[in-house]
């Protein structure tokens, strides 16, 4: 004989399991009978437990797989990568100090060869 | 260089140089004007600044009526021999070759998913309507950081995608880090996929193109190989406020001929906007990733931009840049509240001032370094006339206080008299007043050409109604544009960065305490200005009144401009109608059925805005989010035990518990993630599992 609060218990597993297969978007029936079967197979028991008994019969009819596309192969939000790369050209920013910079050079080299430039 | 890019070049040179006459003659004959009226001729230091900043400021005005006078000629003629449009004589709208494959680029960051999902089904179904569907594929860039956010678009993609047939076709991608915001994005895109594409045309969270116009748009880049970027004027829709429907109604009347005219002055020499153009991918993956500018604060860091740059880069290849001014079916929103315009123009202000910092780089035209310019004088000019304006003031006050100089050093038979010509003052604030009004007369009379009944304006009358109250309109909010530009770029070069805010695109309106905290200050500020100047000088208040009242009436100019209610009483009055409103066109009203639609249904008692709880509790959701999660793997030690806890805190304390960054923690940990959702569905406390959505709380 079940007491009250087990059988507040068991009402809680129910609807915690139903609502789990309805919230899961399957075939109303497929969903319906997945839930009594889950229920039938723990009898009174918590929640945990039915949830547990739903999970295993969700994998015995590969239900458990994920999002799959239309040829049951796991769902890619991307296409496949094709890399390529991106590299920053250079950008002189101060092209006066640059050329400054390049003409004091030549002429250092032009003076004192280019050895001495290094 | 081909005869044609030589052809245009030369013309361009010629056309530039012609602009540079016309601006800087009637600043120099102006600014002698100008000397005249004040006391000491511009001989006193303070006169002197005040010419310089005059100077500056005319010249300014004087390129926008330039600009709009030349494409008022532009569009009077029928053919214009340098449209890219040319192009397309004849073509129907199919794309020949199977390569010219087309990427249409959507980065969103923390946008409203439903509007992104409605625009994204509206322009693939435009496109579908075309035939030319299969010459594109659809790229969903997300940058969200908002948990919430990030799950429900995961869903709208998911549903768009098995409603429409589209998986492989419409895709998308998820960034984790945020590195140089919508440019890092498109890049990242380009790195990764690039390589498939010929083209990628880049929209913004709240673009809408006709297919149509894509294709066109492939065509004309088919067309012409010398083209890197063809941007579209993007006309702005949708929003009902007043604020924004004024200025769709501004961008509607003016932009065609300021667009026109833009094309006429730079042909393919021109900008990129960011958005509602066309790239060709190869060179611009070649030349166009940004460099991190050099040093820290505001100046430094990413560029942000981009878009500028982008183009200035694409020119540099030899790549030309057009403006398609003449292709129609390109959609923007405008912001619907001045709040949220100030908020995108600090943005956009500290942006167009690290162009500050690249203005001289080697290698770039000479139209973009003018283009740069342009920008940065965009904001700059806001401080520019607050100067102006006070300077003049200070002149003013200075005049009642100091007395003036009758004899001076040198010797002279008589003393000089200060001497005040109101003619010359009038006429010079007439031929101002021309320069920023004529424009608009300019387009008034370009509607009535085109349909001498306006009836897409709703009639001549009420054409002309809505020019003149957008004219006070801009005029009263002009002074409270022109204080926070200015307060933004001195924040700007004092070291003050700007974050990425989301953008605020719906119609909500502005709240009085919100208003009153962004401008106490300036309306504070106009008072005091304004009575201290007619304490002193009250003559000279007259003048500088129109800049005063509007100051003193921010706070309830900036509530009353955003209120939706004012916005669509102005319609049924017929006032700042545009043709979009007039006759929506397919794409516009397909939008709106589309955001009618409801949410799907769901057992569960969550919002569809709840995207963490969903991705915890909803089976579905939670399915659709761990198989997206690619290639996890499971990390050290130590972030396995912290993901734990937090595993654990989630279920002790409710979703509530844990911090935006604590949950995008866990939903990028598919392990983890997996264990929530599996004990959450396993609560025995009903109070507990309400939290989750799984029950009702029991009544105590």
């Amino acid at each position: 004989m079940t007491s009250i609060r087990d059988t507040d218990r068991w009402r809680i597993s129910r609807d915690r399991v139903l609502l789990y297969v309805r919230a899961l978007n399957l075939p109303p029936y497929k969903g319906l009978d997945l839930a009594v079967e889950s229920l039938k197979r723990t009898g009174p028991s918590s929640a945990a437990e039915s949830m547990e008994s739903l999970r295993a019969l969700l994998k015995e009819h590969g239900l458990d797989r994920g999002v799959l596309d239309s040829e049951g192969k796991h769902l890619a939000s991307v296409p496949p990568l094709n890399r390529s790369v991106m590299v920053p050209e250079e950008l002189d920013r101060v092209p006066w100090r640059t050329s400054f910079v390049q003409f004091l050079r030549r002429w250092k080299n032009d003076l004192f060869g280019k050895g001495c430039a290094r | 260089m081909t005869a044609f890019e030589l052809d245009w070049s030369r013309s361009a040179g010629r056309r530039r140089l012609l602009l540079i006459f016309l601006v800087l003659a009637p600043t120099f004959i102006a600014c002698g004007t100008m000397a005249s009226i004040l006391p000491s001729r511009g001989g006193s230091p303070l006169e002197i600044v005040l010419l310089a900043v005059f100077a500056v400021l005319f010249a300014w005005i004087s390129v926008g009526f330039w600009t709009a006078l030349m494409g008022f000629f532009l569009l009077l003629q029928r053919r214009n021999r340098y449209s890219v449009s040319n192009v397309c004589e004849g073509l129907g709208y199919s794309i020949d070759d199977p390569q010219a494959r087309t990427a249409v680029l959507i980065p969103i960051y923390n946008e409203d998913v439903k509007r992104v999902f409605a625009g994204l089904k509206t322009v693939y179904d435009s496109l579908a309507a075309t035939g030319s569907l299969d010459r594109f594929d659809f790229f969903v860039l997300s940058d969200t950081t908002d948990p919430d956010v990030w799950v429900q678009e995961e869903e709208g993609w998911h549903r768009f995608c098995t409603e429409q047939d589209a998986f492989g076709r419409v895709f998308y991608r998820k960034r984790r880090s945020n590195a140089k915001r919508k440019s890092g994005n498109v890049a990242d895109f380009c790195r990764r996929w690039g390589k498939n594409y010929r083209y990628m045309i880049v929209f913004d969270a709240d673009s809408i193109m006709a297919g149509r116009t894509m294709v066109r748009m492939v065509q004309m880049m088919e067309a012409r190989p010398d083209i890197g970027i063809l941007q579209t004027p993007p006309a702005g829709v949708n929003r009902e406020t007043l604020l924004a429907r004024a200025q769709q109604f501004a961008n509607r009347v003016y932009g065609p001929m300021f667009a026109a005219g833009l094309h006429f002055w730079q042909l393919g020499d021109a900008q990129y906007w960011g958005h509602n153009a066309i790239i060709r991918v190869e060179p611009f993956i070649r030349h166009c990733e940004l460099p991190r500018l050099p040093g820290k604060g505001p100046l430094g860091g990413d560029i942000l931009s981009h878009d500028f740059v982008e183009s200035a880069l694409m020119r540099r290849a030899g790549y030309g840049v057009w403006l398609a001014y003449d292709l129609d079916g390109s959609y923007e929103e405008t912001p619907p509240t001045l709040l949220d315009e100030l908020k995108r123009d600090r943005r956009w202000c500290q942006g167009n001032l690290q162009h500050l910092r690249l203005i001289f780089s080697r290698g770039f035209f000479p139209a973009h370094r003018a283009l740069f310019l342009n920008g940065i004088l965009s904001y700059g000019s806001a401080l520019l006339w607050l100067a102006f304006l006070l300077i003049s003031s200070a002149q003013a006050v200075a005049e009642v206080y100091l007395e003036p100089v009758y004899f001076p050093d040198t010797k002279t038979l008589f003393p000089q008299w200060p001497v005040w010509r109101p003619h010359w003052a009038l006429a010079l604030l007439g031929s101002t007043a021309v320069l920023l009004f004529l424009p608009k007369f300019f387009s008034y009379a370009l509607a009535l050409l085109r349909d001498p009944a306006a009836r897409l304006y709703g009639g001549r009358l009420r054409l002309a109604c809505g020019i003149l109250l957008e004219v006070a309109l801009s005029t009263l909010l002009a002074p409270v544009r022109m204080l926070h530009h200015s307060v933004f770029i001195l924040s700007t070069v004092m070291g003050r960065n700007v974050g990425w805010p989301t953008q605020s695109r719906d119609d909500r309106g502005t709240p009085w305490a919100d208003a009153a905290d962004v401008h106490w200050w300036g309306t504070t500020l106009g008072i005091l200005w304004g009575a201290l100047v007619y304490l002193t000088n009250p003559s000279f208040f007259r003048w500088i009144s129109p800049i005063i009242i509007s100051l003193a009436l921010s706070i309830p100019l900036s509530v009353l401009t955003s209120r939706a209610s004012l916005g669509k009483a102005f319609r049924r009055a017929g006032l700042f109608t545009t043709p979009e409103e007039t006759e929506p066109p397919l794409e516009l009203r397909e939008l709106a059925k589309t955001l009618q639609e409801e949410a799907p249904y769901s057992p569960l008692p969550l919002s569809p805005r709840q995207g963490f709880l969903r991705a915890v509790t909803d089976p579905c959701v939670h399915a659709l989010h761990t198989s997206l999660l690619l290639r996890y793997k499971k990390g050290a030690p130590a972030r396995e035990e912290a993901r734990q806890a937090l595993v654990e805190k989630a279920l002790l304390s409710g979703p509530d518990s844990l911090s935006a960054k604590e949950k995008m923690a866990l939903l990028n940990d598919p392990f983890h993630l997996a264990e929530l959702h599996r004990r959450v569905w396993e609560l025995e406390d009903e109070k507990q599992a309400a939290r989750w959505g799984l029950s009702q709380p029991p009544v105590d």
